[in-house]
């Protein structure tokens, strides 16, 4: 239902900072009350768990297209929308007091 | 303090991490998004013209389309500014404005007309939206020595995009 994660790498900076925590909730209801500026968290072949912020959501398609904000972040501007299936879940606490 | 709780439940339950992933400067820009985001604004001028014209519909129907038609607009409005600043700020280098002097003030009169774009309903400045984005495209392409051809998008609006010939 919940897990906690360690945030790694700094594509959302200055907003989450590597070494950050958050708290995830992985309800599948979640998915429909997604919205813009949300932060959620997937798994995306071959990278793994990552962690972005939602730009764009697309209920009838079931896709999300997520960016960081750094300029440099890898998300759906290079790998595409993400479908419902890669979620994990929402982004429901962040703590921050990483470097 | 709740932080340094969980670093210290880190050390003895190793959470999972999650990658906040970023790219390693990696050389892959194309203003195709730009492109997109500009023929978008022009499709949603069009749905609120034809909305607003359309035989009266029931009010909350009305408002929530419209809403949805703006909400897109200016999304896509900042998209293409964002992606021409990425190109811009990342990709165009010294040697590409002394080759293209125009370029500075292209990708200001983009900003201008992405903002504007954002601001109005005014079709015109859609597409001078667009025609200014296919000339950054254009400039793009031939700094790398590829040739383009303008098309008509296959979809609504059906307006002209610079696309590389390759």
């Amino acid at each position: 239902m919940f897990k906690i994660l360690k945030v790694r790498g700094h594509s959302l900076q200055p907003d989450v900072r590597p070494g950050d925590f958050v708290v995830v909730a992985c309800t599948p209801l979640l998915r429909r009350s997604l919205r813009p500026g949300d932060l959620v968290v997937f798994q995306r072949k071959p990278y793994g768990v990552m962690i972005k912020r939602v730009h764009r959501v697309d209920n009838d398609q079931g896709e999300l297209f997520v960016l960081g904000t750094d300029e440099d972040s890898l998300d759906s501007r290079s790998f595409g929308a993400l479908r419902y299936r890669d979620l994990i879940g929402k982004v429901i606490w962040h703590v921050r007091g990483g470097v | 303090m709740f932080h340094s709780i969980l670093e210290k439940m880190d050390r003895v339950f190793h959470f999972d991490e999650a990658s906040a992933h970023c790219d390693i400067p990696c050389g892959i820009y194309d203003p195709h998004l730009a492109q997109l985001a500009a023929l978008t604004v022009i499709r949603m001028v069009d749905l609120m013209t034809e909305l607003d014209q359309a035989p009266k519909v029931e009010n909350l129907t009305y408002h929530n389309s419209m809403a949805r038609y703006i909400a897109v607009k200016e999304e896509h409005a900042e998209l293409c500014k964002r992606e021409i600043r990425v190109i811009w700020g990342d990709y165009i280098k010294a040697e590409h404005l002394e080759k293209y002097p125009e370029l500075h003030g292209l990708v200001h009169k983009i900003m201008q007309l992405g903002s504007k774009a954002r601001q109005s309903s005014d079709r015109e400045t859609a597409l001078e939206l667009l025609a200014a984005v296919n000339q950054f495209a254009e400039i793009f392409w031939a700094t790398k020595g590829i040739a383009t051809k303008r098309v008509k998008a296959p979809y609504k609006p059906g307006e002209e995009v610079v696309y590389p010939a390759l």
